[in-house]
């Protein structure tokens, strides 16, 4: 239902920085599917647990997960995710201090 | 406060990591490589000033096998610079540079001397670099906890590196 995670990198600065704490659910999927701009975590086989934005969804159903920062390891390196493996969205955040 | 509970939970439990990361992370850094190709470049400029005292005519094979010292020193000098900015770009943390503010001139240095050791064949500069990237390495070392000793290496030219000491 809900997962804590704890951010690992920096490939979603500024907004999450490394260090950070998010707690993610799937809860919000049952009322409207994952869009744009949801921050998710997903398994990524070869890759682990990770956490992207969505940039978009492929006509196939496919979903598009990319990192703000411009040398982020995300769906430009390694392909769309799918949504079988999403584990969930961001419902809170909480910022390192 | 929120927050400060959640770290101290996971420094008991470990709270699972979601990466987010700019590269594989396969935590993997170590400046030895750095500290090679340096220590290469100047035994390429060695061999260069023993080649040229012992070989008196300028033909092919002297352009031959000059050009050859030349191409490994550029490349290992290049190399040098390579390594030493993936550690620091990729290695080290804001909380490693406050604790270590010398180091980004200690970078710059190396980037310099390394294009120095490219351009000339100054031994001078070369020795230079493998000292300032023996500095970098005893910094690195430290933010690892891990203590370091010097020795002289193994093989010409047997300069001292910093090594962990395991």
């Amino acid at each position: 239902m809900l997962r804590l995670l704890k951010i690992s990198g920096d490939s979603l600065t500024p907004e999450y920085q490394n260090g950070d704490f998010v707690v993610i659910s799937k809860i919000p999927f049952l009322f409207a599917p994952p869009t744009c701009g949801d921050v998710i975590a997903f398994q990524q086989p070869g890759y682990g647990l990770m956490i992207k934005r969505i940039q978009q969804i492929t006509p196939d159903g496919r979903i598009e997960a990319i990192g703000s920062h411009p040398e982020s390891v995300d769906s430009r390196v390694f392909g769309t995710v799918k949504k079988e493996n999403v584990l969930g969205k961001v419902i809170w955040h909480i910022h390192k201090v | 406060m929120i927050y400060q509970i959640l770290n101290k939970i996971d420094q008991k439990v470990n709270i699972e990591s979601a990466k987010a990361h700019c590269d594989i992370p396969c935590g993997i850094y170590d400046p030895i490589i750095a500290q090679i190709s340096a220590l290469t470049a100047v035994r390429m400029l060695d061999l260069m000033t023993d080649f040229d005292s012992k070989t008196p005519d300028r033909n092919k094979e002297y352009m031959n096998s000059m050009a050859r010292y030349i191409a490994v020193k550029e490349e290992h000098a290049e190399r040098a610079k390579a390594e030493i900015r993936v550690i620091w770009g990729d290695y080290l943390k804001a909380q490693h540079l406050e604790k270590y503010p010398d180091t980004h001139a200690l970078v710059h240095k190396i980037m310099q001397l390394g294009s120095k050791v490219r351009q000339t064949t100054d031994r001078e500069q070369a020795t230079q670099l493998v000292e300032a990237i023996n500095e970098f390495a005893q910094i690195f070392w430290e933010t690892k906890g891990v203590a370091t000793k010097r020795a002289k290496a193994p093989y010409a030219p047997a300069l001292e590196l910093v090594y962990p000491a395991l």
